[in-house]
C-alpha cells in the first residue's frame, strides 16, 4: 500500500454547511449498480418532497425520490459522470418549505422484514462509491460473521465521511444497530484510519459507554495508507482473510458498509426519510475555500457556482468526481451530484506528464495491493495482445491507481488496464 | 473553461526516469571522488572519455532512429560513468570510446533502446573490451602511482600469489583495481543512499550480499586460505556490482521473488568463479549471465494474486 499526500486539511475541520434550495435538479435513473430505475412520473407532474419518482426494476435496483416539492420539467438525457450521458428526471423545485421529518423514539418493535423493506423503499444504496443497493447487500444468502464499518476514507482530499462521523456519530451507531438487527453478525468492527483524530476520540467514548445494543464491537485504528478503504484490503487488514478472486466479502463471511450508508439507514428508519440528501466535500486549489456541504441529490455543480456557494480562485484545469486516485475527470459543470458522490475536486495545477518508455523498474508491481503485474498488462495492451491478459488475472484489478501513481515513466497503466479488461472479457 | 480529461489516477509521485538516473549519478559520486583521489588524472581522463562517448553515441543513434532526443534522460551518462568505473585506470582513450559505443549501440539500441535491453550495457561494454584488449583490461596500477607502476588486484594476489590484503586497505580503497570498485566505504555510502531514497530495490543487494557472506563464511571455516568474509565482501567489483549493476531496473526481474532469485544466483556464480576457474573475479560475467535468465525468472516467479 502507498503513503500518499493526504490534502485533508482544512476540509477535515470544516463543519458541514447546507444548501437545500436548488432551482433545478437532475436525477439520473442510474445512480446505483444494477438496472436503472423505472420512471413513474411524467413531465408537468407536481411531486411532493420524498415522493417516489422512479421505482426499482427487479431485485438489484433502487428507487428514486424527489428531493424537493417540485414540478417535473422533462425526462431527458443528461450528463452522468460514469455513463457520460444517461436518462435523467429534470425537476424544478418550488416553495422553500422542507418536510418536517420527526424522529421516532422507538424502533425496537420493527422486525427484520419491515426494516429491510423500509431500507429498500427509501432507495438506499452504498454511499462509498459503488452504490450497490443496500437491501440486496443486507439480505445475504449466507450467515455473516463480521460486520465491518468502513470509515477509512483513504482517498486524499475527501472529508465527507469524517465530518459525518464527527457530527453525527450517534445516528451512525443507531444505523449500525439496525443493520445488526437485520444480519445478526457475531462481531462488529469499526475501522478508521489514524489520520482522523476527532472521530477516533468520539468513537472511543461511544465504544466505552456501551449504550448501543450491539454484538461484540471493536474499534480498529488502521495506519493511513492507500487503498486501505478498499473492501478486499480492509477485510484483510482486519481479519487476515482474503476474498477469493471474483468473489464477494460474503465468501469470507464479512460485510462491509460505508459510514454514509449507516447514516442513510438511520434516516430511513428513524425519520422515514428517503435518500435525498448527502454530504459532499468540495476541494482543490482552484477553489477560494474548500467546503463540506449537505446537498440535495441531483443538484448540479453549475448551480453551486451560480449561487456563489462555491467560488473559483483560478480557472480549474481539471474537475474530478471523486478522489484523485479513482475519481472521474468531468468535462463541464453540468454534472449532477449522485447518491454515491462523496466529493468533487477542482484542480488548477495539474502536471501533464508525457508517457515515456517503461524501464521495468517494477514499482507498479511493488505498489499493487493485489500482487498483479501492471507493466505486463500495459505492454500487451499496447501491442494489441489481449489473449494472455485473462491468464495474468487482469480482472482482479480494482483500478486503485497505485501503479500509475508510482510509475516513473508516467505510463497511464490504469488506462491500459481498463482497455485490457474490456477486450479480455470479449474473448 | 478548457478541462483536461484523462483516466484516473489524477495524481503522480514525483519520481520520473530522469530523476532516478540523476539519483544514481549522485549515489556514484563518493566512489567517483575516491577514484579521482587514488588514480588522479587517469581517473578524470577515463571518466570524461567514457561519458562523452556514451552521450554522443546516444544522441547520434537517437537521431538515426528518428527518436526524440531526451537530453535530460541521463541514462547514457549513467552508462558512461558506470563503464568508466569498471575499467582499469590505464585504459586508453580509444578503448574507452570503443567500449562506450559498443555499450550504447549494441548493448542498448540494437535491443530497442532504453527499457528493452537484456544485458546491462556498461557490463556488456566491459565484456567486449575484455575480449578485444585482454591485456589492457587485466593490467592494473598501484594507487597514487603517477608513473604507472603496475600492481595486481587483491583478488588476483589472493588467488595466484596467496597474499592477503589487509581489510582496512580494502575498506578504504587503497588497492589496485578498476577505477570505481576499490573503495568499499564509498560504494556502501552510495549504495545505502540508493536504498534509503528508494531509488533501487533492496531485495537484490540484500540477497546477493547475504549469499556471498554465507558462502564465504562456510568456506572460510573449512578452508581459511580462500579468504575471509570481509575480504570477499570488500574486494573486487562486488559492491559496485551489487548496488549499481544488479539493481539496474531494465535488466533485472520485475517480480519480488524473482529479485531474490536473481541476487542469490549472481552471488553463487561470483563465488564459483572466484574459487575455481582461472579468473580472479567474476562479478561482470555473473551479472551478465543472470541478465540472460531474467525472462525465465520472471516467468516462473509470477506473484500469487491477492485472493
Amino acid at each position: 500500500m502507498l503513503k500518499l499526500q493526504e490534502h485533508k486539511e482544512p476540509q477535515h475541520n470544516l463543519p458541514c454547511e447546507s444548501f437545500l434550495n436548488p432551482e433545478r435538479l437532475c436525477l439520473p435513473l442510474s445512480q446505483h449498480t444494477g438496472k436503472p430505475s423505472l420512471v413513474c412520473v411524467k413531465p408537468q407532474d407536481v411531486v411532493e418532497q420524498g415522493q417516489v419518482i422512479a421505482t426499482e426494476d427487479g431485485h438489484i435496483s433502487s428507487r428514486l425520490h424527489s428531493p424537493k416539492k417540485a414540478k417535473i420539467v422533462s425526462i431527458d438525457d443528461w450528463f452522468h459522470p460514469v455513463l457520460k450521458r444517461a436518462k435523467c428526471i429534470i425537476t424544478e423545485p418550488f416553495g422553500d418549505e422542507e418536510h418536517k421529518f420527526t424522529p421516532k423514539s422507538k424502533v425496537d418493535n420493527l422486525n427484520k422484514e419491515t426494516l429491510l423493506k423500509m431500507i429498500k423503499d427509501c432507495g438506499i444504496v452504498g454511499m462509498g462509491g459503488a452504490a450497490f443497493p443496500t437491501h440486496v447487500k443486507l439480505s445475504p444468502p449466507k450467515k455473516i460473521e463480521t460486520l465491518i464499518i468502513n470509515g477509512c476514507e483513504c482517498e486524499p482530499y475527501l472529508a465527507s465521511d469524517y465530518r459525518l462521523m464527527v457530527e453525527n456519530l450517534d445516528a451512525i451507531f443507531k444505523g449500525i444497530e439496525i443493520v445488526c438487527k437485520i444480519i445478526e453478525p457475531k462481531n462488529v468492527i469499526f475501522a478508521v484510519e489514524e489520520n482522523k483524530p476527532e472521530a477516533i476520540k468520539k468513537l472511543h467514548l461511544a465504544v466505552s459507554l456501551k449504550k448501543y445494543n450491539l454484538p461484540k464491537l471493536s474499534l480498529a485504528i488502521l495506519k493511513t495508507a492507500y487503498p486501505q478503504g478498499g473492501e478486499k484490503q480492509l477485510i484483510y487488514s482486519l481479519t487476515k482473510r482474503k476474498v477469493p478472486s471474483g468473489g464477494l466479502p460474503l465468501d469470507v463471511s464479512c460485510l462491509v458498509h460505508n459510514i454514509g450508508t449507516f447514516f442513510a439507514i438511520y434516516e430511513a428508519i428513524y425519520l422515514d426519510k428517503p435518500l435525498i440528501e448527502r454530504v459532499v466535500t468540495f476541494a482543490g486549489d482552484a477553489l477560494v475555500s474548500p467546503k463540506n456541504i449537505r446537498l440535495k441529490i441531483g443538484t448540479t455543480l453549475r448551480e453551486l457556482f451560480d449561487k456563489k456557494i462555491l467560488e473559483f480562485k483560478t480557472e480549474p484545469s481539471k474537475i474530478i468526481c471523486g478522489g484523485p486516485m479513482m475519481g472521474i475527470a468531468l468535462e463541464s459543470l453540468e454534472y449532477p451530484i449522485l447518491k454515491a458522490n462523496g466529493g468533487f475536486l477542482f484542480l488548477n495545477k495539474i502536471k501533464t506528464c508525457e508517457e515515456n518508455t517503461c524501464i521495468r523498474c517494477a514499482r507498479c508491481v511493488d505498489a499493487c495491493p493485489l500482487n498483479l503485474l501492471p507493466l505486463e498488462y500495459a505492454k500487451r495492451v499496447k501491442r494489441d495482445e489481449y489473449n494472455k491478459l485473462g491468464e495474468l488475472n487482469i480482472k482482479d484489478c480494482i483500478e486503485c491507481g497505485c501503479c500509475s501513481y508510482t510509475c516513473p515513466a508516467k505510463i497511464p497503466l490504469v488506462h491500459y488496464i481498463k482497455i485490457g479488461k474490456k477486450y479480455a472479457s470479449n474473448n | 473553461m478548457p478541462l483536461i480529461i484523462s483516466a484516473s489516477p489524477h495524481s503522480n509521485s514525483r519520481f520520473n526516469t530522469p530523476f532516478l538516473m540523476r539519483q544514481v549519478i549522485i549515489a556514484l559520486l563518493p566512489a567517483t571522488f575516491a577514484c579521482v583521489f587514488f588514480s588522479k588524472y587517469h581517473a578524470l581522463f577515463l571518466i570524461a572519455n567514457c561519458i562523452t562517448s556514451a552521450v554522443l553515441t546516444e544522441i547520434i543513434i537517437l537521431k538515426i532512429r528518428k527518436k526524440p532526443i531526451v537530453a535530460n534522460d541521463f541514462s547514457a551518462v549513467v552508462t558512461g560513468l558506470l563503464l568508466a568505473l569498471i575499467l582499469p585506470p590505464t585504459t586508453t582513450w580509444y578503448a574507452a570510446w570503443l567500449g562506450s559505443i559498443f555499450a550504447i549501440f549494441i548493448g542498448k539500441h540494437l535491443f530497442g533502446g532504453i527499457g528493452f535491453n537484456i544485458f546491462n550495457p556498461a557490463l556488456l561494454g566491459r565484456a567486449f573490451l575484455m575480449a578485444a584488449y585482454p591485456k589492457m583490461l587485466t593490467t592494473y596500477i598501484q594507487p597514487f602511482s603517477v608513473d604507472t607502476i603496475s600492481g595486481a588486484t587483491p583478488l588476483a594476489l589472493k588467488k595466484f600469489s596467496h597474499i592477503a590484503t589487509p581489510t582496512l586497505k580494502l575498506f578504504l580503497g587503497n588497492v589496485s583495481g578498476s577505477l570505481g570498485e576499490t573503495s568499499a566505504i564509498c560504494l556502501i555510502v552510495g549504495g545505502l543512499y540508493l536504498l534509503i531514497r528508494k531509488i533501487a530495490d533492496w531485495r537484490i543487494p540484500l540477497s546477493l550480499l547475504s549469499t556471498i557472506i554465507f558462502i564465504s563464511a562456510i568456506t572460510y571455516i573449512f578452508k581459511p586460505e580462500t579468504g575471509s568474509v570481509f575480504f570477499h565482501l570488500f574486494s573486487g567489483g562486488l559492491l559496485l556490482g551489487a548496488f549499481f549493476m544488479a539493481t539496474d531496473p531494465v535488466t533485472t526481474p520485475v517480480t519480488k521473488t524473482g529479485r531474490y532469485v536473481f541476487g542469490v544466483g549472481c552471488a553463487m556464480l561470483i563465488m564459483v568463479i572466484r574459487y575455481f576457474p582461472g579468473l580472479p573475479e567474476g562479478v561482470m560475467y555473473s551479472i551478465l549471465f543472470m541478465n540472460a535468465l531474467v525472462p525465465l525468472i520472471n516467468k516462473y516467479t509470477r506473484p500469487k494474486r491477492f485472493a
